[in-house]
C-alpha cells in the first residue's frame, strides 16, 4: 500500500547524494570490517542486486518469476567466458555485457508473458529454471575445468577493494532502479500489475511494459551473477540452483524488495540467517525453512517487511505531517481556481450539436455495430454519429449494452461487426493501444487507477507526454483533485474517478468515452462535476460520450442523447426530444407508469 | 527408441497422476500447487525412515502416505483460512513457499543424498518382443487412468461432486447456499496429497531420488497439466504419458541429454503461445 512513498520527490539530486553517501559508508566498511565479513558482504550485495531485479518484475509488475538466479547464471557465464577468451576491457566492461546477455534471456523468457499472466508464467519460469539448472550442471562454466580465475579489475584487487567495487555497482544499480521506477516504464509496471486493460487504454503497450520489466529484472540479475564470478573467481552451478531462485523469490516477497532499501535488507538477511545458524551450530538448511515459513506468513497476511516498517514510520510521523499540512499551501486540497460560477449549458450551435449529424462533420461515425457473446446479442446494428465538440449522453437500463459499446469503440472487442471511423479513418482492426494513440480515450466503470502510484505519476503516465507539469496541476485543480504528490492509495474511490477523467483530459484526446464517471460522488460533487464536464469541449476541444444514469446530470451536460435498450438504439437526437420519447420513458420507467 | 519410450512410461504415469492432481487443485480450489510432488517426496522419504524402524515395507509406505496427506491438508488449511478470496496467483505463491520449506526440511531430516528405496513393485510385468515392461509402469499408467476417470465420475455424478463444482465456480455463493467451503477445500488438498504421495512412493525407487530431483518432477507434471489448460483431466493424462515417453526416447541418445532437460519448458512455451495466440485481456471488463 505504501510502496510509492519510498520514491522521493522528483529531481536527481537527492538519490545521487544518497548513493554517494552509501559508497562512502561502503568504503568505510571495506576498511574496518574483518575480512570474513567483507567477503560475506560481497555475497550479500550480489543477492541485493538480484533482489532489486525481482522487485521490478514481481513487486512492481506483479508477475511470478521463479528463475532469477538462472538469469544471474547467464551473466556469470558470459563474464566467465569473456574472461576465459581474454576479451578486452576487463570486468568493468564484461559486467554490463553479462547484464545485457541476461536481459536478452529475460526478454526471451518474458515473451510467453505477453499472452500469459499470473500462474502460467510461474510455470514457464520454473520450467526455465529447472532446465537451466540441469544444463549448467552438464556444461559447467567456462574456465572452471581449466582453472582460469575471473580477473578482478586492476583498481579493485583483494577482497576489501572488491567489496568497495561491489558497493559502487550496487549504488549504480539502485540509481538505475530508482530512475526507472520513477519513469514511464516504472509507472507502466505498476499499471500493468493492476490492470492490463487500463494500461492499453492509456496508449501504452502491455507487451513492451511486460518485456521491459523482465528485461530490466534479468539485467540486474546478470550484473549480480557477473559480480559473483569476480568475487569467487571460479564459478560453479551450485550458486544458481532452482531452489535458491525460489528462496530468493520468497525473500523478495517477504522483504518487499520493490523498495530499494528493502532489497538491501533482504540481501543482508540472505547471508545473515545462514551465518547465524552456523554460529549456533544449526544446519544451514534451516535458513530456507525459515524463509519458506516467513513467505507463507507474508503471503497469507498480504504484508511485507517494507510495507510494515513504512506503516509504522508513517503512523509515528503522521501527527507531525498533519500539522505541516495545515500550514503548507501545496499540501492542502486546492480549491479550483478555474471553477465555473454557474452551470453553462453546452452551446447549441448547429455545428456542434446537430443530430443526426451529417457524416462529413462527424468526428466518430459508427455503422452497423453488432457484438455477440455466444448466443447473447449485446449490440445489434447500432449506428452512431458524434459531432466534433459535442457532449452526447449514452443512456439505457442496466444490461442495455452501454459499456459493451464503449468497449467496442475502445478496441477491446475486436470480434465486433460493423465499421467505426474516427474523423474518416477506419478503426477496425486497431488495438486499444493504437486507438488510444489516435485520440480515443476512455475511463472505466470499475476502479482502474493503480493505488501504488502517486496522483502525479498516474496523470503523467496516462497523458503520455501530452501535458506539462503546469497543465497537469491546472487540470487536477480544475476537477478539484488532490495535488500531484498525493498517494492514490490515500484517495477515496469517487475522487479516483475524477482523477481518472482529469488524467485522460491531460492526454488531450479527440474523443473521451466516460463510463459512469460520477459513480461514487456525493450530490454536491455530482453537480460541480457536471459543471466541469460542460466546459470541456469549448476549453479543450474534446468530444465527449458520457454513460450516465443520473437524469439531472444528463440534462445539464448533454446536448444529444442516444438511448440503448437490449442492444438496440431506441432513440437518438436532441436531448429534450429524446427524453420526451415514450419508448424511452417505457424503457426507463417500465410499462405501468407510462400507460 | 521404443525401449526408451516404454521405459519413460513409468515416469509418464507419474507425470499424468500429478497432472491430474494439479488440474483438480486448479479447478476446485484455485491453486497451482507447486509443492504437489514435494509433498509426495516428503512422504516417500518418511516411508524410508519408518522402514528403517523395522516396520514392514507396506506399513511404512502407508504411514508415509498418510503423513503426506496431512501435510497437504495443512497447507490447504492455511490457504483456506487466510486467503479464501484471493486470486489463483496469490494462493499458488503460498505453494511456492511451501515447496521451498518442504525441500529444505527434507534436507535436514533425511540428508541431501539419494536414499535407497525398497521397490514396492519389483520386476517386470511382461515383455513385448525384446522390450520389457515393468510392474511399476503398468501400475502407474493404470493409476493415472483410474484417478482421472474416478475424479471425472466423482465430479459429474455424485452429490459431493456438484458441491465441489459449485465451490470452484462461485465460492461465495456456494458458501451462502450452505456448502462447507473450507472443509471441502481441505478435503481436496488431503485427497490430492494422498494420491500424489502414493504415486511418488511407487515411482521413487526407479527415479533419481534426491529431494530436489523428485520435487522438480513438478515441472514436467505441470507442463502436462497445462496441455489440458488446468481444466481437462483427459488431456492432462495424455500429456503426462506422452511427455514421459518422449523424454524416455530422448534419453537413448547421449548427445541429446541437454535437449531432454528443455523438453518440458519448450512444450510449455510452444503450447501456451499457440493456445493463447489471440489477444486476451486480464479481466472480463
Amino acid at each position: 500500500m505504501l510502496r510509492a512513498n519510498s520514491f522521493p520527490a522528483r529531481g536527481p539530486m537527492k538519490p545521487l547524494a544518497i548513493a554517494v553517501a552509501c559508497v562512502l559508508v561502503g568504503w568505510l566498511l571495506s576498511a574496518v570490517l574483518p575480512s570474513y565479513f567483507v567477503f560475506l558482504g560481497t555475497t550479500a550485495i550480489v543477492a541485493m542486486i538480484s533482489l532489486l531485479g525481482l522487485g521490478i518484475v514481481t513487486g512492481s509488475a506483479g508477475m511470478m518469476a521463479l528463475c532469477q538466479l538462472s538469469f544471474a547464471a547467464v551473466g556469470a557465464w558470459v563474464v566467465s567466458w569473456l574472461n576465459s577468451v581474454d576479451a578486452p576491457g576487463g570486468l568493468m566492461v564484461w559486467l554490463p555485457l553479462g547484464g545485457l546477455a541476461a536481459a536478452a534471456a529475460g526478454v526471451v523468457v518474458g515473451l510467453p508473458a505477453l499472452r500469459l499472466r499470473g500462474v502460467n508464467l510461474a510455470v514457464v519460469t520454473l520450467g526455465f529454471a529447472a532446465a537451466a539448472d540441469l544444463t549448467l550442471g552438464k556444461i559447467q562454466f567456462p574456465g572452471t575445468q581449466t582453472g582460469i580465475q575471473v580477473a578482478r579489475p586492476d583498481l579493485f584487487p583483494g577482497d576489501r577493494r572488491y567489496f568497495l567495487f561491489a558497493v559502487i555497482v550496487l549504488a549504480l544499480c539502485s540509481l538505475l532502479v530508482h530512475f526507472l521506477q520513477a519513469s514511464r516504464w516504472g509507472s507502466g509496471w505498476k499499471f500493468v500489475a493492476f490492470s492490463e486493460r487500463g494500461t492499453a487504454s492509456a496508449g501504452t503497450s502491455v507487451t513492451v511494459t511486460k518485456l521491459t520489466a523482465f528485461g530490466a529484472s534479468a539485467f540486474l540479475a546478470g550484473i549480480g551473477g557477473g559480480l559473483l564470478s569476480g568475487q569467487v573467481g571460479l564459478v560453479y552451478p551450485s550458486s544458481f540452483t532452482t531452489i535458491q531462485s525460489l528462496a530468493l523469490y520468497v525473500l523478495a516477497i517477504v522483504s518487499g524488495s520493490y523498495l530499494i532499501d528493502m532489497a538491501v535488507l533482504g540481501g543482508i538477511l540472505w547471508v545473515l540467517v545462514p551465518e547465524l545458524l552456523k554460529r549456533f551450530g544449526i544446519s544451514q538448511d534451516w535458513g530456507f525453512v525459515i524463509f519458506g515459513a516467513l513467505g507463507i506468513q507474508s503471503l497469507t497476511t498480504g504484508s511485507n517487511l517494507g510495507a510494515d516498517l513504512r506503516a509504522m514510520w508513517w503512523r509515528r510521523t503522521q501527527g507531525r505531517r498533519k500539522s505541516m499540512e495545515v500550514t503548507s499551501p501545496t499540501a492542502a486540497v486546492p480549491t479550483a481556481v478555474t471553477k465555473p460560477t454557474a452551470a453553462r449549458r453546452p452551446a447549441s450551435s448547429a455545428s456542434v450539436s446537430g443530430s443526426p449529424v451529417s457524416e462529413a462533420g462527424a468526428l466518430l461515425s459508427v455503422r452497423g455495430l453488432s457484438v455477440t457473446f455466444g448466443h447473447v446479442t449485446a449490440l445489434s446494428e447500432v449506428d452512431l454519429d458524434l459531432a466534433e465538440g459535442s457532449v452526447t449522453g449514452l443512456m439505457g437500463p442496466n444490461g442495455a449494452g452501454k459499456s459493451t459499446m464503449v468497449d467496442a469503440l475502445a478496441g477491446f472487442l475486436p470480434q465486433h461487426q460493423g465499421t467505426i471511423q474516427l474523423a474518416g479513418q477506419s478503426l477496425n482492426g486497431l488495438s486499444p493501444m493504437e486507438r488510444a494513440r489516435l485520440g480515443i480515450r476512455r475511463t472505466f466503470q470499475q476502479d482502474r487507477v493503480p493505488p501504488t502510484l502517486s496522483v502525479g505519476a498516474y496523470v503523467r503516465f496516462i497523458a503520455r507526454g501530452q501535458a506539462s507539469d503546469k497543465r497537469v496541476e491546472e487540470l487536477l485543480a480544475f476537477f478539484n483533485c488532490p495535488p500531484p504528490s498525493t498517494q492514490l492509495a490515500r484517495v477515496d474511490v469517487g475522487t479516483r474517478r475524477l482523477i481518472e477523467v482529469a488524467a485522460n483530459m491531460a492526454a488531450s484526446p479527440r474523443l473521451l468515452l466516460l463510463d459512469e464517471p460520477a459513480a461514487g460522488l456525493s450530490h454536491e460533487e455530482h453537480v460541480s462535476f457536471a459543471e466541469q464536464l460542460v466546459q470541456l469541449p469549448a476549453r479543450f476541444g474534446t468530444t465527449l460520450l458520457l454513460i450516465e444514469h443520473d437524469l439531472d446530470m444528463v440534462r445539464s451536460v448533454c446536448n444529444d442523447l442516444v438511448v440503448l435498450n437490449f442492444g438496440e438504439v431506441i432513440a437518438s437526437g436532441q436531448r429534450d426530444d429524446v427524453l420526451a420519447n415514450p419508448q424511452v420513458m417505457t424503457a426507463y420507467m417500465g410499462e405501468l407508469e407510462v400507460s | 527408441m521404443l525401449q526408451g519410450a516404454l521405459a519413460g512410461l513409468a515416469a509418464g504415469g507419474l507425470y499424468a497422476v500429478i497432472a491430474v492432481c494439479l488440474t483438480l487443485m486448479a479447478r476446485l480450489v484455485r491453486v497451482v500447487n507447486f509443492s504437489q510432488v514435494a509433498i509426495g517426496m516428503f512422504a516417500a522419504y518418511l516411508a524410508v525412515i519408518f522402514a528403517e524402524q523395522h516396520l514392514p515395507q507396506w506399513a511404512a509406505t502407508a504411514a508415509g502416505v498418510c503423513v503426506g496427506a496431512v501435510v497437504s491438508g495443512l497447507i490447504g488449511w492455511i490457504i483456506a483460512q487466510w486467503l479464501p478470496e484471493a486470486g489463483i496467483g496469490a494462493r499458488s505463491a503460498v505453494s511456492v513457499a511451501s515447496l521451498l520449506l518442504l525441500v529444505s526440511l527434507s534436507f535436514i531430516l533425511f540428508g541431501s543424498k539419494p536414499k535407497t528405496f525398497k521397490s514396492l513393485l519389483p520386476g517386470p510385468a511382461f515383455s513385448v518382443g525384446n522390450v520389457v515392461v515393468t510392474q511399476v509402469t503398468v501400475v502407474m499408467v493404470a493409476l493415472a487412468l483410474v484417478v482421472a476417470v474416478g475424479c471425472h465420475v466423482l465430479l459429474t455424478k455424485s452429490k459431493i461432486g456438484t458441491k465441489l463444482r459449485a465451490l470452484s465456480e462461485r465460492p461465495t455463493t456456494a458458501e451462502l447456499l450452505g456448502v462447507p467451503a473450507k472443509g471441502l477445500s481441505i478435503a481436496v488438498w488431503v485427497g490430492t496429497g494422498l494420491i500424489s504421495a502414493a504415486a511418488v512412493s511407487i515411482v521413487a525407487p526407479t527415479q533419481t531420488n534426491d529431494p530436489i530431483s523428485l520435487s522438480f518432477i513438478i515441472v514436467p507434471a505441470s507442463a502436462a497439466a497445462l496441455l489440458g489448460g488446468f481444466r481437462r483431466l483427459d488431456l492432462a493424462v495424455v500429456g503426462g504419458l506422452a511427455l514421459g515417453m518422449l523424454q524416455g526416447a530422448l534419453a537413448q541418445f547421449e548427445q541429446m541429454s541437454v535437449l531432454r532437460y528443455w523438453v518440458p519448458f519448450l512444450i510449455i512455451v510452444v503450447f501456451l503461445l499457440w493456445t493463447q495466440r489471440k489477444e486476451v485481456w486480464d479481466v472480463a471488463r
